[in-house]
């Protein structure tokens, strides 16, 4: 990857963190949906940061690649703008083996996770049934 | 309607399947391509279908090229959900068959109104399948009764005889003619004629198993084949479909009318030296023979008076009923 798109992918302008209202337009309004979708989110974060840790400290850069174009693909559905950016810079670097990068960006993917999952939760306890 | 979603992420995918139900469809979710293409090459599959590109076991890609490769199915839309960062791929997704693309994260509106388009595209076809298959049944039946036209049946026949030779059993080919035909148009008019050919074409359909083939020969003649025919229950089929015809009126508009038939019947397994053309020469002589015996009746050709003139074949000919 040229220095300069690599350069871009690591410091992407800053986004929302989560634009709830924009997915409540997608889900139409359906409360409940929410709540089902940020049940599974809550699980399938914690799932999918776990596989990518690993892949990492094994240098299994295919599935690295593989787990951040998911979550990608997850946290644009989700609106969550900021972390699905990050994702896919993350996406883009383990593509091309780029260990330090590749350990920079999970580790700020977490972090950013780490910022919205307490936001997940309120709203999870808000929207109880 | 029914759509397939192909997804491997699950939030993605209930996120889809959630937004199309909404919509009104029918969903089936799937997490992996080749779960995919297994639903889409089922009986009755769904025809629509929104494949994400990357996915593992078969990615979109593939499943559209291995969809596109089998032609002899319904056709089915083809939507590939890929990511902004692919959109160089985009030529590649589209050549490998699939008919348009989205952007994920989708816009709902945009989702649906590419789905529109994929009706529109799928009614279009369903159109010209419908015409086609109109137009293959206009080309092969006849108009007025739906039985095989003349050109199909001769064909049908002929391959139907060379095939019982070959396998050494019977076809039994019977020329069947209404008795006084134009003194009923001429009676009661043409529509009322037309009435009646439909109507015998009826009975004579019902009368015949499902693999024998009826047609019609031409103004009042009719061909049936009986495939694979005992010889010795031949005559009392021809009797059947005979009765059949002459056993209670036809209700016509104008009013009930007694109807009869002749019947010529040839064996396939009594001229085996024949040509199909002579064998079918054999039963018309036997129909002009069940004229000449005073009608209603069945005749048999007999292998005896090959090369014999006319007139003799025709004296020869067998008579079974009165």
């Amino acid at each position: 990857m040229p220095k300069q798109k690599r350069e871009a992918a690591l410091e992407h302008p800053r986004q929302n963190d989560w634009d709830l209202q924009e997915l409540m337009e997608r889900l139409g309004g359906d409360q409940e949906f929410l709540r089902e979708l940020l049940v599974m989110f809550r699980e399938d974060v914690r799932m999918n940061l776990q596989k990518s840790r690993k892949a990492m400290a094994e240098s299994d850069y295919e599935l690295l690649t593989r787990t951040a174009h998911t979550m990608k693909g997850m946290l644009r559905n989700l609106s969550m703008g900021v972390a699905a950016e990050t994702a896919a810079a993350l996406e883009q670097v383990s593509r091309e083996n780029l260990q330090g990068e590749s350990q920079e960006l999970l580790e700020r993917l977490t972090k950013e996770l780490d910022g919205i999952l307490p936001e997940v939760e309120a709203q999870l306890a808000e929207a109880k049934p | 309607m029914r759509i397939i979603i192909a997804e491997d992420d699950a939030i993605s995918r209930t996120l889809l399947e959630g937004t199309l139900q909404r919509a009104g469809y029918e969903v089936i979710a799937v997490e992996n391509g080749a779960k995919a293409f297994a639903e889409l090459v089922k009986h009755d599959a769904p025809r629509l279908a929104l494949l994400d590109w990357i996915m593992p076991e078969m990615d979109g890609v593939e499943v559209c090229r291995e969809i596109r490769r089998r032609k002899e199915q319904a056709y089915t839309y083809l939507i590939l959900l890929s990511s902004r960062e692919s959109k160089e791929d985009i030529v590649a997704g589209l050549e490998s068959g699939a008919d348009d693309y989205l952007t994920k994260p989708f816009d709902v509106d945009e989702l649906k109104a590419r789905l529109r388009t994929g009706h529109r595209i799928l009614e279009l076809e369903d159109h010209l399948v419908e015409a086609r298959e109109s137009m293959r049944f206009h080309a092969t039946h006849d108009l007025l009764t739906s039985l095989w036209n003349r050109g199909v049946i001769l064909e049908l026949m002929a391959h139907e005889i060379t095939r019982s030779r070959r396998e050494r059993n019977c076809t039994a080919l019977m020329m069947c003619d209404i008795d006084h035909f134009k003194s009923v148009n001429d009676q009661y008019g043409h529509a009322i004629g037309d009435e009646v050919l439909r109507e015998v074409a009826r009975r004579l359909h019902n009368s015949v198993r499902s693999y024998d083939m009826v047609g019609r020969y031409g103004g009042e003649e009719f061909l049936v084949a009986l495939n694979k025919c005992n010889p010795e229950s031949a005559v009392s089929r021809a009797e059947n479909l005979r009765t059949k015809v002459a056993g209670r009126p036809i209700q016509t508009a104008d009013k009930p009318l007694t109807v009869t038939i002749s019947i010529g019947l040839a064996l396939s397994s009594e001229f085996t030296q024949c040509t199909v053309e002579e064998l079918m020469h054999q039963a018309d002589m036997a129909l002009y023979a069940a004229k000449a015996a005073g009608r209603n009746c069945v005749r048999v050709a007999q292998p005896s008076s090959i090369g014999k003139p006319a007139d003799e074949q025709i004296k020869e000919a067998q008579v079974l009923t009165p």
